[in-house]
């Protein structure tokens, strides 16, 4: 009998918990729902509508307009080029910034002198506003007066007086790059940091009393045990970067001759320059397939096991 | 332990989704707006209203640290004439105020009047927020514009901006590297061939630090009010860009005027894809002889170089091809959203108050230098101005199609293409029509 109660305050204990801890979860839940997948549900029915400012403000809802606003994008020869931008810039800075943060990672792992100073000092890029970085570097990179075309100058006795990376369709995308690597790289590497520190230290020792070298303990236990912490470090770039709009709107706008015009850009233009609201949405719903079968792929790709 | 962290957790969660209830905001009782078009029509009120009134004003100038003092000084008098009515600033960085009115507009909060730049017009029409000023204000205010000024700020005949003063694209030369140069200060080019004579003279200069002097500014970058300096460069070939009607309309003076653009370019006389605010800076620290600008943008060169005074000198936008030198016509100005009652009252108020030589007489003359709109502001033409002051008269408005700053955009895509991208102008162009087009047709 007191075994039977005992079970029985056990069950109601345990549906109390989850009752409890899906309380606690509403909040979250609710706010999920309200604040992302209402407005991406609603972003992709707009996207199938004639939906300008106006209605924006008579409240009017958008009218249907037989996928006009997506075969308005295929035909004008704008989509594919922001396409191929948007991912060149995404590989490229991602595979970047995942090679400096995690040589910097590793060098301030080793106790090298100053590495807390360092640290400190490290984290500074990234506290800046992109916006201000934008504009920073947008100052560092003018043609004019700018001191990065001084540095060129000097360092080439004077044969380059006229550096200008952003002014260069070549070039442009490269310079947006470094300003994003700058802005970046620093979070990439504190993420590294903390992952190569939870790499357990008897792991290493037994390795190299047991004769590993170093390359072999870098990649068979730091590495492995890393995994977890680099399929996210790797994620969240990837993601930051396919969003990526201040420093390209700050620096170029899209330009010299649509060389950085990205899906980010794009869709700008098309809602809040162009005032179509509707294809503005189908950009943004073709960049958000995009990103999710990026992600989807790098998941499926990656799969990192958890090391015990 | 167990108790204490339970709570804990509902505190946290309950804290949550109270900060979501803050997060849905609250209505604005205060401002009492109305619907754009609801208020009273068919001429201005001429009510005179006692009642405490707030005049919701958007401006960007006031976070830009050389206009503050005016736009301050503007409040001051105003509130002081009407005491009933309190101005309330609506504020955002210049690229971002069409956005702000527009979201209070979508939120239901209506601003009453709109500091703005001409080319934003068909942005604010299209949204209907918008108000015809025929509708808003007194008769005889208007019959006192320039007819052809008020004309650039119309769509399908209704006026839907009141210019507070105007520029086109005006010379801006510096007299000392002129002389430097061996060129007579006081004899500035007046077509694109002296130009291009001058400007080899010019050529090869430094300054005294060893930069590069260039020697001729059209801003590329990709900036929406770059379009109208390309527009106005097509102007002065005598070219066309726009049909009345919007179409896409290029003709022998628009090729001429972007193979001029790129003339300029292979010659190394234009600074590559600067934004007018690189100009203004090149040219205050005396490494531009000449640059097209709006002339206003000078207060830009004085604030960098309080000297630029100086050695600074306007002329009138050069002629090029069959053209007479016709530039844009550009402004700013003020838009109307009636609000009806005692609100468009106090609008009405408030821009035929701004608009008289009392008010902007020392703005124009000692801060931004512009060109007059009005019979009753003739005298308040800088002297800065005078030499080229027949550049607005002549300029020629741009028409106002809904997709005006994506259209300009695109103008200075086609310009980098020429220039930065080195493509051949035919080529270039053939590209310009077909995305100017897909834009255009909306």
């Amino acid at each position: 009998m007191p075994k039977a109660m005992t079970s029985t305050r056990r069950i109601k204990s345990a549906t109390g918990d989850k009752i409890f801890s899906l309380g606690l979860l509403a909040p979250a839940i609710l706010l999920t729902f309200v604040f992302i997948l209402v407005p991406v549900i609603d972003s992709v029915i707009k996207s199938f509508t004639e939906y300008k400012i106006k209605n924006v403000i008579s409240g009017a809802p958008g009218t249907w307009n037989n996928f006009e606003n997506y075969i308005k994008l295929f035909q004008n020869d704008k989509l594919m080029p922001a396409i191929i931008t948007t991912f060149v810039f995404v590989f490229a800075v991602v595979i970047s910034q995942f090679l400096i943060g995690f040589i910097l990672a590793v060098i301030l792992d080793s106790k090298i002198r100053g590495s807390r100073f360092l640290r400190s000092i490290m984290m500074m890029p990234w506290v800046v506003p992109t916006m201000i970085s934008g504009m920073v570097w947008l100052w560092l990179y003018q043609p004019q007066y700018g001191l990065l075309r001084y540095l060129v100058q000097v360092v080439t006795g004077g044969s380059v007086a006229d550096f200008a990376i952003l002014n260069n369709p070549n070039t442009a995308l490269l310079g947006i790059g470094i300003a994003a690597l700058w802005k970046q790289v620093p979070l990439t590497t504190l993420l590294l940091l903390a992952g190569l520190q939870s790499v357990p230290s008897d792991m290493l020792e037994a390795a190299t009393v047991d004769g590993a070298s170093a390359l072999r303990r870098f990649v068979s236990i730091v590495i492995p045990y890393m995994m977890s912490v680099i399929k996210v470090t790797v994620s969240m770039s990837i993601i930051e970067n396919f969003k990526q709009f201040p420093l390209f709107w700050t620096m170029t706008g899209g330009g010299p001759d649509g060389a950085t015009t990205t899906l980010a850009i794009l869709s700008y233009r098309e809602a809040f320059v162009s005032n179509d609201l509707g294809s503005g949405a189908a950009v943004t719903t073709v960049w958000m397939l995009l990103m999710i079968l990026v992600v989807f792929a790098y998941n499926k790709i990656f799969k990192a096991e958890p090391m015990d | 332990m167990k108790k204490h962290m339970k709570l804990t957790a509902a505190a946290l969660a309950a804290a949550m989704a109270f900060s979501m209830t803050a997060c849905s905001g609250g209505t604005d009782t205060a401002s009492g707006s109305q619907a754009s078009g609801t208020g009273e029509t068919g001429g201005a009120s001429q009510e005179e209203y006692t009642e405490e009134v707030t005049l919701k004003v958007a401006n960007y100038a006031i976070l830009e640290s050389g206009y503050t003092e005016f736009w301050e000084g503007v409040k001051a008098g105003f509130e002081e004439k009407y005491p009933n009515v309190t101005i309330e600033w609506v504020t955002a960085p210049y690229g971002e105020i069409t956005n702000q009115v527009i979201n209070m507009a979508g939120g239901g909060d209506m601003v009453d009047v709109i500091f703005s730049e001409l080319i934003w017009i068909p942005t604010f029409v299209e949204a209907g927020l918008a108000a015809p000023a025929e509708e808003m204000l007194d008769a005889d205010f208007l019959a006192d514009f320039y007819p052809n000024v008020l004309e650039a700020h119309q769509v399908d005949g209704q006026t839907y901006g009141v210019p507070l003063y105007a520029s086109s694209c005006v010379l801006y030369y510096n007299k000392d590297i002129f002389e430097a140069a061996g060129l007579d200060p006081n004899t500035p080019p007046t077509t694109y061939d002296e130009m291009l004579q001058m400007a080899e003279k010019i050529d090869g200069m430094t300054t005294a630090d060893g930069n590069k002097i260039y020697a001729f500014g059209v801003p590329t970058a990709s900036v929406a009010v770059v379009g109208s300096f390309l527009n106005s460069v097509v102007y002065n070939y005598g070219g066309t860009v726009l049909t009345e009607d919007g179409s896409l309309a290029i003709d022998d003076g628009f090729k001429q005027a972007f193979d001029m653009i790129k003339l300029l370019d292979d010659k190394g006389y234009n600074p590559q894809n600067c934004k007018p605010k690189d100009l203004r800076n090149l040219f205050a620290l005396g490494q531009l002889a000449m640059y097209y600008d709006q002339s206003w943008g000078f207060n830009g060169v004085s604030s960098i170089n309080p000297d630029a005074a100086n050695f600074t000198a306007s002329a009138m936008p050069l002629k090029g091809g069959d053209g007479d030198g016709a530039g844009t016509l550009q402004s700013h100005c003020f838009v109307m959203v009636n609000n009806g009652g005692a609100r468009a009252w106090a609008a009405k108020e408030f821009v035929q108050y701004v608009i008289t030589p009392e008010v902007l007489n020392d703005y124009m003359n000692n801060i931004t230098p512009a060109y007059p709109v009005k019979n009753d502001m003739a005298d308040c033409m800088p002297e800065l101005l005078a030499p080229s002051a027949d550049a607005t008269t002549q300029a020629k408005p741009v028409p106002l199609v809904a997709a005006l700053n994506d259209f300009n955009l695109e103008l200075c895509t086609l310009a980098q293409a020429v220039t930065v991208s080195d493509k051949d102008v035919d080529t270039a162009i053939a590209d310009f029509e077909t995305s100017a087009n897909a834009i255009l047709a909306g």
